[in-house]
Parts: C-alpha cells; structure tokens; sequence
C-alpha cells in the first residue's frame, strides 16, 4: 500500500469573477522511504496541494488517502516546514520546538528531552531560551524544522522551505536535511518539499513532479537516478535540470 | 550619548509640563473671579426643532475641525522638519493627550464665558475649544509621523531637483500627510462628537447655560421623561454620522490611498455601510466639481504669479534682517508670554492654597480611590464581553464580517448620546446612580477595546494560524499561545485609549441633574462636579484636578507605559 495517494485532486476557490481553479486533477502516489520535489512556477497550486495532503484545507474534487484511509481532518502523521518559519515571536525557540509535543499531549519532561534532541540536531545549541527575532533567517528555519521534526512525524511536508534564505544560507540547510533523512536514528524517512528552484528539487529529491501553472496539472514524473552526494556541475545533473526547465518553459 | 538625550529631554519634558500647568491654572485664576452666569431658557423639546439644534452641533463641530486642522498641519509640520521644535512640541502633545479634557470643561467655561463678559459667545467657545482638545492632537501627530517617516531618497529626489520651500510642501510634504491626515479626521470626529454631546449635556444639566445643540435637546427630552423624542434625537445624529460617512470620510480614505508610500497590498478596507456604495459616488463628483469650478481662479493666481519675476530673499539683505528681527522678537515675546503665565501661575496657587481647605478635601483620596474603583469594574466588564468576541472573530472569518460594519456603526455613535435614556431608565429603575455610573463608563470605555482586538485579530499572520492548526493545537491551546499574545499589544493599545475614555466618562457619569434633582454618588467626578456647579469652591476644582491628574499619570507611567514597552518588545510581529 502507498504511504500517500492522490486522486483526480481538484481544488477551486470563489473568486470576484467566478472560481479560481487552482489545482486540477492531481493523481499520484507516494512510497514509503520516498524524496518527492513538486516542482512548478509560482501560483502553479503546489503549496495549496501540501495544505490539502496536510489537512488544512478539504480538495473540491477527488481523494486524499493516507495509507488507504481517506484523510478528513488534520493529519497527525505529518509535520510542516512553512516558507515564512511561522514561529510564534513570542515564545522562545524551546518552547515553539515544543508546541508539536504539547499538542499531541507529551508530559512536559518528555517534552523538554526530546525538543532539547531534536535543537541539537539542527544545530542550535545554546539558543534554546533564545526568541526568534534574536536569530538570522538560516536560524529561523533551523527552529522550523526542528519544530515539525520534534513530532517525528512519518511524513515531512516542506513549502518553500530554503526560498527566502539567501543562497549560501540554502545550501548549508540542504545538505543537513539530506543528512538528516539519512541518517538512521531519524523516524523520518518521507519527504515531499515544494519548490520553484529547479536545482534544489534535482539536488534533494529521488523524484520530481513537474507542474504546470493556472490551474496546475501534473506535466512530468521523473525519477531522478543520480547517486548522492550529487555534484551541480555534472554533465548528468545540469541535463536534468534543464528537462525540467523545458517542460515549465514549453508550458508557460 | 543616547542616555544623555534622553535626560535632557526628560528635563524638558518636565519643565514644560510645569510651565504649561502653571499658565493654565494662572489663566484659570485671572479670570475666575468675574465669572457670570447664565441662566438659560428651557429648551424646545419638539422633533419640528431638531434640524435646527443638530445644525448647531454640526456647526460647532465644524469650526472646532477647522481649527484643529489648521493647527494639526502647522504644528505637525513645525514639530516633523525641525529637531529644535521637535523637542518641545512633542512632549508636549503628550501632556495634552494624557489629560482628561471633560474635567476642564468646568474652568474653560468660566475662563471663556468671563473673557466674553458673560455672553452666550463665551459658552460657544468653552465648548469649541474643548473640542478642538478632543480632535487637535492625534491629527497634529499624525501629520508628524507622515513628515518624519517620510523615505529619505524622495526627500533627496526633490532637494536634487532644487525644489525648497513651497514647491517642497505642495509636492512632497502635504501629500505625504494626507492618509494619515484623513484617518486621523475621521477618528478625531468620533472623539469630537462624543465631546460636542458632552459639552451640551454639562451646559443643560448641572452648568445651566444656554448651549442648544443635540446633547442638550437629548438632556431636556430626558428631563421631561420625552422617550419618543429622545429616539428621534439618537436617530438624527445616527443619519448624520452615516451620511458623514459615505460622503465625506469613505471617498476621502479611498483618495488617500493613492498617496501612501507602502507599496504592499493593504489588507482589505472593512466595506462598514455597504448600503451607502453609491452614495460614495457623491463625494468624488463633489470634488470634481468643486475642482473645475476653481480652477479658472488657480490658473489667474498663477498668471498673476508667472508674471513677476521669482522673488528671492538672499536679493533683499534688508529683508532678511527684518525678517530675523521678526522672529528673534516673536519668540521673546512668546517666552516672555510663558514667563508671564508661570510666575502669574505660580502666585496664584499659592493664593489658593493659602486659603482656609474646606472639610470636604479630606475626602479627595477616598474619592479618587472610589471612582477608581468604579473605572477599573467598568473595564473588567468592557474586557469580559469584548475578549471573547475578538476570539470569536479570530474563528470565524464570517463572525468577523458579519461583526464588523454593526460594531462601527455603533461604536462611532458617541455613547454620551446615550446618557439621557440610559440615566432615564436606570434612575426609574434602581432610583440610584450607582448602576448608572458604572453603565454610563462602560459605555466610554468597551468600544475602544473592541475595535483595537478585532484590529489586532485581524492582523494575525495567516501562516501562524496555519501552523497552529497543522501541528494539531487545539482550540484552548490555540488560544494561549497564539489568539492571546498576538492580539495583546492591541490589547494594551485598547486599554490605554479606553482608561482615557473611563476617565472622562466618570466626570459625566458621577454627578447628573435630572428633574432638577441632583443624582450622585461618591467619587472623584462628583466632587469636582459639586465644587463646580453648587459650591463655587475653586480651591476643590483644583485639588480633584489635580489628584485626577497626578493618578492618570501615575497608572499611565508605572502600568500602561510598561505593559506597552513590554508589549512591543516581546509580543510585536514582524515580517
């Protein structure tokens, strides 16, 4: 069984003239232990479709099954890293690790142990009682990601997560989230992020999405074979990254 | 460094303060002693007169707004381009914002009504003046911050272009004012109505001088038990405020929009009177008309103008010396003026003091200690209804929509309108004040916190709700960790504006005259109240200003000023 299945997702919004199609008949699936890159122009709906997946918002049209069940409700089993960090300014990095834990209802001891594991794990040692506006975006998304980490959820949904860093700031953070999803002792083996970087989506994942926009349509599902560590100035990578190109390109 | 600004302005701060404090009471003293009164004729209570006593009102209101406005432009404008006249006039508003003006209605009355040997003049303009306290100081603020906050390469871009003086004011300054000029307006015509009404309710009921307008037709029809005819009242300044609105304030704001310097979408304007969409269509074909109608005058002042060579100051030596004599002269005088007010102050409250002190002055701080009380009741009652609706709003989007235009169009209603029939029915009622007092102060309190929480609910980021909703917190979670804190620098915000509010409210709310019998209760506003209107005591009136005065200040320093600071530190959101 797919860990997620998307069927014929639609999604429209009532708009001043008539609806918004935003999202028109998305069909995949997802396998345990998979990377997926949902790669697309802006207002493509990528991110509208992972607020679906997540449970924030129902679909028009079609289904949303997670391991075979039909998801009706906030899902759980997912976490998500949002491309503004969405943390709450007023509590500190600790405690905004920690709200994931505290809503599922883990006592506070277990609580305090394990967003103390999962700060280490990005890096921020020693900024526990520090708030967010005391740290730099890099940081800021650190906090992010150990946030929806902390919940070890099974299914990791980032949204733009790297955009509005700056580049060199993105590149660090790639590499760690790489390492982080290989690394063992993480429960968190499924990945979908969003992204309008073509490069991040072929450096990340073992499959790209290509989407169209207005109202995005899947266009491409490519599997991405290249072996890891991989290097952005390979004949083989840059091939890639131009497929993917020439499909928006053709599209727009 | 920094330190060291902050102590010299602290230093003038202070001294300024005390100077204007003192000129004030010195004025306040020189001409308390030939004070007259009037005793007016009772009103026309019939509906047939009522154009005629809201024409009055407006009238007041209007030139009170004209004056403000004048004021707000030349004082912003002083205080935005100059650090030296920054220093003083700034305070200084603060000062004047943070005193409640209803309390010194009562002298403004007696100062002006002398200065007008005792004409009905005096009394039009005790209640002016009053108004243009209520309406001339956020508007001055706003026309500051538009000057200072304007982006400096426009500034540069103009100066490049050689452009000074008046070109410099008509393009650049002026128009950078305009938005915040224009919200300003429509605030200061809420505070102003609300002042207007209770002008005109002191002057009929415990004051008794001739001021017809709405407040004082609203009073008389109370007195004589007139429900019908307090409805129609209410109605007419409802109409007026509505019409207001879709003529003047609605395309006023719409054409302010295009001067702002944010080029960030706003957020959707609250469409308050849906109804009135077309008659909005009225005030931009007014202006229009009114543009085509003067330009032929413009175009002549500027052929006039063209004409005559450009005149430069830096040709004329003579002139400029005449002009710095000018200056260097008024200024003296000015200072002499302040000199005069402090010394002239100062004498008289000794004068004062030295005076036998009534009996009655014993009972000032237990009085204070009451209307406190009383104030800090009426704000647990205002907060425990407002709260839960702004969580209510923060829910639902369509709660928000649906509670958004009702609460404008009441809250823009000046609650002292209602005075009257809510003294009318509570007196019949319970026979006492007491209930009254406390209904009348929430009345003057709960809409300013209403509308700073649903501002601040509706300022939570999207993706801060999104988050807490996809890591599952649930509602009472929601609410501790983001509904509560995200909303509490409006809250705070709120609250200030609407102790302001109570505390003004109280002096109305404690002492009423009603079928020619006085209902009071024990309390600060009442004292001040009986020393005014029954026993003449001047020495009273000063001591409950003052201990009014002194714990306004206190509270605002030591609990507003630091849950502000904290506030602003901790709980602010920024993208």
């Amino acid at each position: 069984m797919a860990l997620l299945e998307l069927r014929s997702v639609s999604k429209s919004f009532p708009h001043a003239a008539g609806t918004l199609r935003v999202l028109e008949n998305f069909s995949f699936s997802v396998e345990e232990g998979e990377f997926v890159a949902v790669v697309g122009p802006s207002g493509c709906g990528k991110s509208t479709m992972l607020r679906i997946i997540n449970g924030l918002m129902p679909p028009t049209a079609g289904q949303v099954l997670y391991r075979g069940r039909q998801i009706d409700a906030i899902n759980l089993e997912c976490a998500m890293v949002f491309q503004s960090f969405a943390l709450m300014p007023w509590l500190t990095v600790k405690a905004n690790v920690e709200l994931g834990l505290e809503a599922r209802g883990v006592a506070p001891a277990e609580r305090e142990k394990r967003a103390g594991v999962y700060i280490d794990k990005v890096g921020l040692d020693g900024f526990e009682e520090a708030y967010p506006r005391e740290l730099s975006g890099g940081m800021k998304q650190r906090v992010g990601l150990a946030r929806a980490l902390a919940v070890e959820p099974r299914l990791l949904l980032m949204d733009e997560p790297f955009s509005a860093l700056d580049a060199l700031t993105a590149i660090t953070l790639r590499e760690e989230l790489l390492d982080i999803w290989r690394s063992a002792d993480l429960p968190v083996h499924n990945i979908i992020i969003v992204t309008h970087i073509i490069e991040e989506a072929v450096e990340l994942a073992d499959r790209i999405l290509v989407v169209s926009s207005g109202p995005g349509r899947i266009l491409a599902d490519l599997k991405v074979d290249l072996p890891r560590p991989r290097d952005r100035r390979k004949e083989a990578f840059n091939a890639l990254t131009d497929q993917v190109f020439s499909l928006i390109e053709e599209r727009a | 460094m920094a330190t060291d600004t902050i102590t010299a302005r602290r230093l003038t701060n202070g001294i300024f303060a005390f100077l204007l404090i003192a000129v004030f009471i010195a004025l306040f003293f020189a001409y308390a002693r030939h004070e007259v009164k009037l005793h007016a004729p009772r009103l026309q209570v019939s509906v047939r007169n009522l154009p005629y006593y809201a024409a009055c009102s407006f009238m007041r209101m209007l030139v009170a707004y004209a004056f403000s406005l004048v004021f707000a432009i030349v004082y912003g404008l002083l205080a935005g381009t100059s650090r030296a006249y920054e220093r003083v006039l700034i305070p200084a508003i603060d000062i004047a914002q943070s005193v409640p003006v209803v309390g010194f209605f009562p002298a403004a009355i007696y100062f002006f009504v002398a200065m007008a040997h005792g004409s009905r003049f005096g009394v039009e303009m005790a209640a002016v003046f009053l108004i243009f306290t209520s309406q001339a100081w956020n508007m001055a603020l706003g026309v500051y911050e538009s000057v200072r906050t304007l982006p400096n390469d426009s500034v540069e871009a103009l100066e490049v272009f050689g452009a000074s003086g008046w070109l410099k004011l008509k393009r650049l300054l002026l128009p950078a004012c305009v938005p915040k000029l224009v919200y300003n307006s429509i605030l200061s015509w809420v505070t102003g109505w609300y002042y207007i009404i209770a002008c005109e309710i002191i002057t009929a009921g415990p004051a008794h001088y001739q001021l017809p307008g709405l407040g004082s037709y609203l009073m008389a029809a109370a007195d004589k038990g007139r429900t019908g005819e307090i409805i129609a009242g209410l109605l007419t300044l409802l109409a007026i405020i509505i019409l207001m609105d879709g003529i003047v304030w609605q395309p006023l704001s719409l054409w302010a929009e295009r001067f702002r310097y944010e080029f960030a979408a706003s957020s959707e304007p609250i469409r308050s009177l849906g109804m009135l969409d077309a008659m909005g269509a009225i005030g931009p074909t007014v202006l229009r008309l009114m543009h085509t109608a003067t330009r032929p005058l413009g175009r002549a002042i500027r052929r006039a103008f063209a004409s005559t060579r450009p005149f430069n100051p830096a040709e004329h030596p003579a002139l400029r010396r005449a002009g710095r004599w000018c200056r260097i002269t008024m200024q003296a005088a000015f200072f002499a003026l302040i000199a005069w007010g402090a010394i002239e102050g100062l004498a008289a409250l000794v004068r004062t003091m030295m005076r036998p002190w009534p009996a009655e002055v014993r009972r000032i701080p237990l009085a204070t200690l009451a209307s406190l009380g009383r104030i800090t009741l009426a704000y647990a009652i205002s907060l425990a209804w407002t709260v839960p609706c702004a969580i209510a709003a923060s829910e639902s989007p369509r709660f928000a929509r649906r509670l958004a235009p009702i609460a404008e169009i009441v809250g823009s209603m000046p609650a002292t309108a209602l005075f009257p029939l809510i003294v009318l029915f509570v007196i019949k009622l319970t026979g006492g004040m007491n209930l009254a007092s406390i209904l009348l102060i929430i009345t003057g309190m709960q809409w300013y916190l209403l509308f700073n929480l649903l501002a601040g609910v509706s300022q939570i980021p999207a993706d801060l709700k999104e988050a807490a909703r996809s890591f599952g917190l649930s509602r009472a979670a929601t609410w501790r960790k983001l509904t509560l804190p995200a909303v509490l620098p409006s809250l705070i915000t709120g609250s200030i504006t609407a102790w302001g509010g109570g505390w003004n409210a109280l002096i109305l709310s404690e002492y009423f005259v009603y079928r020619d019998r006085t209902y009071q209760v024990f309390g600060l506003g009442a004292l001040l109240d009986d020393a005014t209107y029954r026993t003449n005591n001047s020495l009273m009136i000063l001591l409950s200003l003052l201990s009014m005065v002194l714990v306004v200040i206190v509270l605002n320093r030591v609990v507003w000023r630091r849950l502000y600071d904290l506030a602003a530190d901790r709980y602010r959101i920024e993208y």
